[in-house]
């Protein structure tokens, strides 16, 4: 079968003799000509009449972009979806979101230019070019200078090209064909994605297998993994030998207010809830009782959680009427101190979200024992 | 117009702006006329220097395509001499302008801290041993270079390259030094580790721009040959990367300040950002950055001359617009532009362009005793 012609191609021995070479066989009216050299000629571009690469404007393009979606992201979360003050500074601290749009453009941009010259411009992935099937491609790698007659719209005179190179002093003349290469197709896109695929299931499963298998192995070092006093921990940097330390004596911390009542019958008279029904006390005090008490209590007050099944204890149903009937001052207490198995929470809620607790809780005992103008 | 037309009109307009100068002093008062002063002082040393590093920078990296030009810089740095009575006449401004000099400063803590640096004999000391240093380098290297062209010693060329690498590193504390005394100290309360940096990055700006106008007017003239587009594409690529790397340094120092919001530190800002002040910052942040790094960025904008010539002119005016913004709001608040400042202007730019007019007859117009000057002139670019 006769293969299709890619072009004649002859050898010159060194970069100046390829580039008086070129004007001379354009002379003849070859005028699709490509170069093949072992480095970058200078001059080499004017002399084909190459069109200067659009890569340039690309890349510029794709870095400005860059350099927008890293400040509209600095905006959004810092601004937008979880406003953060630093250090005193409005939400729209634009200084401080220059140094990642700087990294952004560059990232973007570098990426463009190394990949849009591979897959835009150079048109990868292909399965081979014709001329590495010449004689020629190994000494062109290495010191020769290679000039080729593309055939133009309406095929290539092969005698006068070859006549055209051999008058410009080219020397091994050669009439490459061209092989006809299979194109990335569907298939090979499939394989190429499965396999990338593939390995990352490996990698992954392989991974989890470890750690299973060898529980002490740590596959990454995490910001846990550093020496620090825990909490409950034994230490020999302090006397005491313990990690955790009592406040010096006669000091309390700064937050801390004493509950003003001796026991639950006392707290009852002593103490007032001194928030207002408001909605937001309402909100306040809904969310600090999803999170400290319906794990127990059921999140309508019930006391039959799913706790109860797996602890078999036996929570305060705190819509009874015994709850009902006591005073605001006495569930301050015992939140604050504990009551029977239940701990105590006064290190764990605010004062303040004790009070809006108790508002909550009262506002689900209504909800459950509605009086009939209620409903109308 | 002929060139002697030229340097009589220079002349006259130097005569007009000296009186204006002069009469700065009487009827707009002391500070004004040394504020003034210290504006040119600063500039002309950011330029001079610029001009000695790109020589020296040229000695130390063996550069051989800008052999040619380097003639142009180190007539650039002939300018070094002529700061020496510049430099005197400012040790006047000290009891007028400097913070540290006025009488309540003692009542300043930071100041009292600061006692040992800022005090006028050492002060004193300190810029006769810079301008010393600097007069003596620029011996060396152009002085140096110029004697080179008639004797054609190839040594010379190694004595100029072991010096260059000693010279880098006087030049880094003395534009420090400089830095700190001549434009922080005048709010010396203030301070910013990176500001020796941040006036050195102007300085090769601005002096790199200036070899490309004078490279490209000598070459229009004739008087280079052998000098390409190739390497004036060379300069132009200079230029924009010290542009990017002024804008990564004024950007820094201005970052740090604004998130530490030490109130020491971060007043000096208030001053050049409050009112009319923050017009000049806006357009120093633009003029200074985007415009030469958008104007300079594509491989074409840095092969026309045109371009060229109108880039490094804006470069050189806004390089002044800088010191302008750094050294004009110790006037207090507002912006402090009018026939003082004209005079001034008046005065000096045709002062400077005739004293570099005179050095461009420095020696043959390219090093023709440098042995690698063939090989600068067969540069190409790839």
């Amino acid at each position: 079968m006769l293969e299709p012609l890619f072009g004649v191609l002859a050898l010159f021995p060194t970069a100046d003799d390829l580039l008086k070479a070129i004007p001379e066989v354009k002379k003849r009216g070859f005028t699709k000509l490509e170069a093949y050299t072992p480095y970058p000629v200078h001059g080499i571009d004017e002399a084909l009449d190459l069109p200067k690469s659009k890569l340039g404007v690309l890349v510029f393009l794709m870095a400005s972009l860059g350099a927008i979606s890293m400040f509209l992201f600095e905006w959004w979360t810092s601004t937008v979806s979880y406003p953060l003050l630093t250090a005193g500074k409005a939400y729209n601290g634009w200084p401080a979101w220059v140094p990642p749009m700087l990294e952004g453009t560059i990232l973007v941009g570098t990426f463009t230019a190394a990949l849009g010259m591979l897959f835009v411009f150079n048109r990868l992935p292909f399965f081979g070019n014709p001329m590495l099937r010449s004689k020629a491609i190994d000494r062109i790698t290495r010191e020769k200078f290679a000039l080729v007659i593309r055939p133009g719209a309406g095929g290539l005179d092969t005698g006068g090209a070859i006549a055209a190179l051999k008058a410009a002093g080219g020397e091994d003349i050669e009439v490459v064909q061209a092989p006809r290469y299979s194109k990335a197709g569907l298939a090979w896109w499939s394989k190429a994605i499965g396999a990338v695929g593939a390995a990352c299931v490996v990698a992954g499963y392989g991974t989890a297998w470890v750690i299973r298998t060898f529980p002490t192995t740590r596959p990454m070092v995490e910001m846990e993994d550093q020496p620090r006093l825990d909490a409950q921990a034994a230490d020999t940097f302090f006397a005491s030998g313990r990690g955790m330390q009592l406040p010096p004596d006669g000091t309390v911390p700064r937050t801390f207010m004493p509950i003003l009542a001796a026991g639950p019958g006392d707290g009852g008279k002593a103490l007032m809830n001194p928030l207002p029904v408001t909605d937001s006390v309402l909100e306040r005090g809904r969310t600090q009782f999803d999170i400290h008490c319906a794990v127990c209590h059921d999140r309508l007050g019930t006391g039959k959680a799913w706790l109860d099944s797996t602890y078999k204890a036996q929570p305060t149903d705190l819509q009874s009427s015994t709850v009902r009937d006591a005073s605001d001052g006495y569930l301050y207490w015992v939140i604050s101190r504990g009551f029977a198995s239940m701990p105590a929470y006064a290190a764990d809620i605010s004062p303040d979200d004790r009070w809006a607790i108790i508002r909550y809780v009262r506002a689900l005992q209504r909800s459950q024992d509605a009086p009939m103008r209620d409903v109308k | 117009m002929s060139a002697a037309s030229v340097r009589r009109g220079l002349w006259a307009l130097a005569a007009l702006g000296g009186g204006g100068v002069a009469a700065t002093y009487f009827l707009a008062g002391a500070q004004r006329f040394w504020v003034n002063w210290l504006l040119w002082f600063v500039f002309g040393t950011c330029l001079a220097l610029g001009a000695l590093f790109l020589v020296a920078l040229q000695h130390m990296t063996g550069a051989r395509w800008s052999v040619p030009l380097r003639r142009a810089a180190e007539r650039i740095g002939a300018l070094t001499p002529w700061l020496v009575p510049v430099a005197i006449v400012a040790l006047f401004s000290l009891p007028v302008v400097f913070s540290w000099t006025q009488p309540d400063a003692a009542s300043l803590t930071p100041l009292v801290l600061k006692e040992h640096w800022l005090n006028r004999p050492f002060f004193i000391i300190r810029l006769a041993v810079c301008v010393t240093l600097w007069v003596v380098s620029y011996v060396v290297l152009v002085r140096g270079s110029v004697r080179q062209d008639e004797t054609k010693d190839p040594h010379a060329t190694v004595r100029l390259r072991r010096f260059s690498p000693v010279f880098m590193i006087l030049l880094a504390l003395t534009i420090t030094d400089f830095a700190f005394d001549w434009v922080s100290s005048l709010e010396a309360t203030w301070y910013s580790d990176i500001f020796g940096v941040y006036l050195f990055a102007g300085a090769v700006t601005t002096a790199i721009a200036a070899v490309l106008l004078a490279v490209m007017h000598l070459q229009r003239a004739g008087r280079l040959p052998g000098v390409t587009r190739d390497h004036v594409y060379n300069l132009g690529g200079l230029l924009f990367g010290f542009t990017i790397f002024w804008a990564y340094i004024a950007f820094s120092q201005y970052l740090l300040q604004w998130y530490a919001d030490l109130p020491e530190e971060v007043f000096w800002f208030q001053q050049r950002l409050s009112g009319a002040m923050e017009y000049v910052f806006i357009v120093l942040g633009v003029g200074h950055f985007f415009v030469p790094f958008l104007a300079l960025m594509s491989r074409d904008d840095k092969k026309s001359w045109t371009r060229l010539r109108w880039v490094a002119v804006w470069v050189i005016f806004m390089e002044f617009v800088d010191v302008f913004w750094l050294i004009s709001p110790v006037l207090g608040p507002g912006i402090h532009l009018g026939w003082p400042e004209l005079s001034f202007a008046a005065f000096f730019v045709p002062a400077g362009l005739l004293v570099l007019g005179r050095a461009m007859r420095l020696g043959d117009d390219m090093p023709t005793g440098d042995p690698f000057l063939q090989a600068g002139l067969d540069f190409h670019l790839p």
